[in-house]
């Protein structure tokens, strides 16, 4: 499906960045990888300069610091930002570099992937969280302010079973998959991603695909 | 005054004008004894106005980027009423409507941001849960179109608005199992940062006009304010985790 597309994913020290990145180059594409979080724009641009040629950027919205469970009283405000705040602003700085790189080609596609539960609320996970929905609704305003200049902006959210355990244990409350299964990291979610990466898919963008196998079904 | 907030004690946090002063107004008309929050002196205005109308209030110098000083409202709070029952965090950047270009903006256009409204929620929660625990109370936040369907003009405003819906529910989620609720309310309200829009602008109220269903922009204290005030009532203790959207039908998309 992604044959002769380079992609750059972020976070692959993640299990969830690490399984999209061999997803993505099992489906063909040319992967590179951006391992940790970018504290400023200078790190996004020097890992988007590392990367070389790319059509597509896979943003990770997680990292393992966001995913410990601790009630939002007991988070310090170093926590509250190692865990909230800083995963935006990596988003943020993502973006930035994506819109450097793409916006001379005229064209470019950006997927941001994270767990349903920044949907569906978590008790013990509010800075994580907030993170999520914030980047979703900073992917649909870039989707809005670049989709002349043929840059689409979507979000792919994945059920907690593939971000991490303990996100799981504070989403007991949701309905089993109606597929009877999990999604495949590669055939399922690494499918839907692909479809937003494709040159024919320009006329999608700002839209999140929930890949989760029915256990949601959000508005 | 007398109505669904008698003895309840609410405070608002940016509410020297606005929609936080129509929520301060409304919440005071319903009975309760407000705490109006403000960074400047503009809150005393708003006490003294509901002292004239024979409601309750106190003025507190509140910075949400500052806990201690929301520590200082909540104690104000309990000290006037002996309780504390709603916290509606309704401050903002006073740069959060400039318009924007994503890939212009720097760090420090983020911080200030991120810092009134999202984490001056994160400030409220803390500084407020030991009294709203106590009261079964409630935190009520402030969104916008913006953080549902994005924004063309204002990326991170729209990214801030919609972080707080994250927060919203994940909170509501942590907190229910306390009697406590969250909910964020979406409002469609003339508010000084539209005005001067309008003023720049003068057919941008018409053209705004029309994309509502009901017509009209709405007043902060006539059409948000009485719905937040329900939302600090004891009768909307079974509501959490909600986005109520107070706009005259203008965002259905939900």
């Amino acid at each position: 499906m992604l044959d002769g597309r380079a992609v750059l994913v972020t976070h692959t020290t993640t299990a969830l960045g690490r399984h999209v990145a061999e997803a993505l180059g099992g489906l063909g594409a040319s992967v590179a990888t951006a391992p940790a979080r970018f504290v400023d724009r200078h790190a996004a641009e020097d890992a988007f300069a590392a990367a070389g040629g790319i059509d597509a950027v896979v943003h990770i919205c997680v990292d393992d610091a966001g995913l410990v469970a601790q009630p939002l009283v007991e988070t310090d405000p170093e926590a509250w930002d190692a865990r909230g705040e800083s995963l935006i602003r990596d988003a943020i700085f993502t973006l930035q570099a994506a819109h450097t790189r793409f916006v001379t080609a005229g064209a470019g596609r950006v997927v941001v992937v994270a767990p349903t539960s920044g949907f569906t609320g978590a008790g013990g996970f509010v800075p994580v969280s907030t993170a999520v929905e914030g980047v979703r609704a900073l992917a649909k305003s870039a989707a809005r302010q670049w989709g002349t200049a043929g840059i689409t902006v979507n979000a792919v959210l994945v059920p907690p079973d593939l971000v991490a355990p303990s996100l799981v244990a504070a989403t007991t409350f949701n309905a089993p998959p109606v597929v009877g299964r999990l999604p495949d990291m590669r055939f399922d979610v690494g499918a839907a991603i692909a479809l937003l990466l494709s040159p024919t898919s320009g006329g999608i963008t700002g839209a999140t695909v929930i890949v989760d196998g029915g256990s949601v079904m959000a508005p | 005054m007398t109505g669904a907030l008698d003895g309840r004690s609410v405070i608002v946090t940016g509410s020297g004008g606005g929609v936080g002063r129509g929520v301060a107004l409304a919440c005071a008309s319903a009975g309760a004894h407000v705490v109006v929050g403000t960074r400047d002196e503009k809150g005393r205005a708003v006490v003294a106005e509901i002292d004239a109308r024979g409601g309750r209030a106190a003025w507190a110098r509140c910075d949400v980027t500052d806990q201690a000083t929301i520590a200082a409202a909540v104690d104000l709070a309990l000290e006037r009423s002996g309780a504390l029952h709603a916290i509606v965090h309704n401050a903002t950047s006073n740069r959060s409507s400039e318009p924007h270009r994503l890939e212009d903006v720097d760090a420090a256009l983020w911080e200030e941001h991120a810092s009134v409204s999202l984490r001056g929620a994160y400030l409220c929660a803390r500084a407020g849960f030991e009294a709203l625990r106590a009261s079964r109370g409630t935190l009520i936040l402030m969104t916008s179109p913006a953080g549902m369907e994005g924004s063309h003009g204002l990326p991170l405003y729209g990214t801030v608005k919609g972080a707080l819906r994250g927060f919203t529910k994940s909170l509501a989620r942590e907190w229910a199992p306390l009697g406590m609720t969250v909910n964020v309310v979406s409002p469609l309200a003339m508010s000084p940062a539209m005005e001067r829009a309008v003023e720049q602008d003068p057919a941008m109220e018409e053209r705004l006009s029309r994309r509502v269903p009901m017509g009209t922009i709405g007043d902060p204290e006539a059409d948000v304010g009485p719905v937040v005030a329900f939302l600090a009532a004891a009768d909307a203790h079974y509501v959490t985790g909600q986005t109520l959207a107070v706009d005259g039908g203008h965002f259905m998309n939900l």
